[in-house]
């Protein structure tokens, strides 16, 4: 027997082994994260909405047009302090916006990378004049289920890790914003209802007013539309406060089950997952229909 | 005094603004008793009372913003961590590259068709060159 028969049979033994190898690593970590991205994805762009922050910093100045301008230096100093809060809330959000972003990458992996580095594999493979048809072949495979099983299990070991550490921090943090928003905002801006309903009802009712019904009834539609205005600006706050809820439940759902994370969407944790998103889901589009 | 928590300052703005509601629905409730004079300084008053209660809320929200900095320096953290996590993936694929280039190499001596070690040595150089290179941008 030849040098070379032999250490190809040698080649051959390595490359059954490692293949068994592999394709224990791939199958035990044959693991699809599309309802985790989609929670994920779904979170990022819900938890970044920034309407309501927005809304709470201008109220000061939108407020002025409610009252007498003997009111203007407390308003400006209000503003004054909004505006310094508003990089905090920013940054409130945008921690939480982008932590689901960070998520969802993870989760997604961008395979086309290594497609890419297996085609150069493959390329050299049909190059490599030594090896028959049925080597290539092997070859070409462990390399792909390498890359594939390795990226897969990379990706749901650093999920289970950031889950795990994260759910704490993110639910003090979704906490926090949920007080901000109903008990701050949403309170906030009943205070708004009531300067805009005393307004009007000052034109309307003060004692010696001159009676004019045509200016009266003009006052009693726009006093309609100004209150209506302020409570669609009620309304997309609790539509935020909800989404927030959505993300917290979504999370601790990731959370308590992390360790099948690979699973999560499938099997019997797919309708309970799935029903995690689709709250989320009409949560984030009742905020964007109100908030137009 | 201890100073108020973010739930008392909550409260009390609660409490301002539902004085300054209930005064408004007094005030109107009383308007033909009421001459113009007390109708506006009651209205300036209920002005005052809706200010003070948004400006409790505005320094609520700023005490939850200061409580909640540690858990959102922790989730700071855990956002760094995910970043580091999916840039190690990058240089995963240098990983990848390098060792599907030293299974080709291997593949090559064990055949000991010296013909094809070329390609081989090419793969495996390439790779090696692309690893030292991202860690000399790195610096």
């Amino acid at each position: 027997m030849s040098y070379s028969t032999n250490n190809a049979r040698r080649f051959r033994w390595w490359a059954r082994f490692l293949a068994h190898l592999l394709l224990a690593t791939a199958i035990s970590g044959c693991a699809s994260f599309t309802e985790v991205r989609k929670f994920a994805s779904l979170s990022g762009n819900a938890a970044g909405f920034d309407g309501i922050t927005r809304d709470y910093v201008e109220a000061p100045e939108r407020r002025k047009q409610y009252q007498p301008a003997k009111f203007y230096p407390d308003l400006e100093s209000m503003k004054a302090r909004r505006e310094a809060q508003h990089a905090s809330l920013d940054l409130l959000q945008q921690t939480l916006a982008n932590y689901m972003h960070g998520l969802d990458a993870l989760a997604s992996g961008d395979m086309r990378v290594f497609d890419k580095s297996l085609v150069d594999v493959s390329a050299s493979l049909n190059k490599a004049s030594m090896l028959d048809a049925n080597e290539k072949q092997a070859v070409g495979a462990l390399s792909t289920l390498f890359a594939r099983s390795a990226t897969v299990w990379y990706r749901e070991h650093e999920m289970k890790k950031l889950i795990g550490r994260s759910n704490e921090p993110l639910q003090d943090v979704i906490r926090a914003a949920r007080r901000i928003v109903e008990n701050g905002i949403v309170a906030d801006l009943q205070v708004e209802s009531a300067l805009i309903a005393r307004y009007y009802d000052n034109i309307m009712l003060a004692p010696d007013n001159p009676p004019e019904p045509v200016a009266m009834a003009l006052a009693k539609e726009v006093r309609a539309e100004a209150l209506s205005r302020a409570d669609g600006r009620i309304r997309s706050a609790r539509a935020y406060d909800n989404v927030l809820s959505g993300i917290a439940a979504g999370h601790q759902y990731l959370y308590d089950h992390r360790n099948a994370i690979g699973a999560i969407g499938h099997g019997e944790t797919g309708p309970q997952f799935k029903s995690h998103i689709n709250t989320l889901r009409t949560a984030y589009k009742t905020l964007l229909d109100v908030s137009r | 005094m201890e100073p108020l928590s973010a739930d008392e300052a909550f409260e009390l703005g609660n409490l301002l603004r539902d004085t300054a509601v209930a005064l408004g629905e007094w005030r109107v409730g009383h308007q033909g008793s009421l001459t113009r004079r007390e109708w506006d300084e009651l209205d300036e008053r209920e002005i005052a009372l809706l200010n003070s209660a948004s400006a409790m809320y505005t320094a609520a929200i700023g005490l939850v913003l200061a409580d909640s900095e540690p858990a959102l320096a922790r989730l700071q953290s855990s956002v760094k961590h995910a970043k580091t996590a999916i840039g190690r993936i990058a240089v995963f694929k240098q990983a990848l590259d390098l060792a599907s280039a030293l299974i080709l190499f291997a593949g090559a001596i064990t055949s000991g068709n010296v013909a094809a070690l070329p390609v081989a040595v090419v793969s495996l150089e390439d790779a090696a060159a692309a690893i030292f290179s991202s860690a000399g941008s790195d610096d």
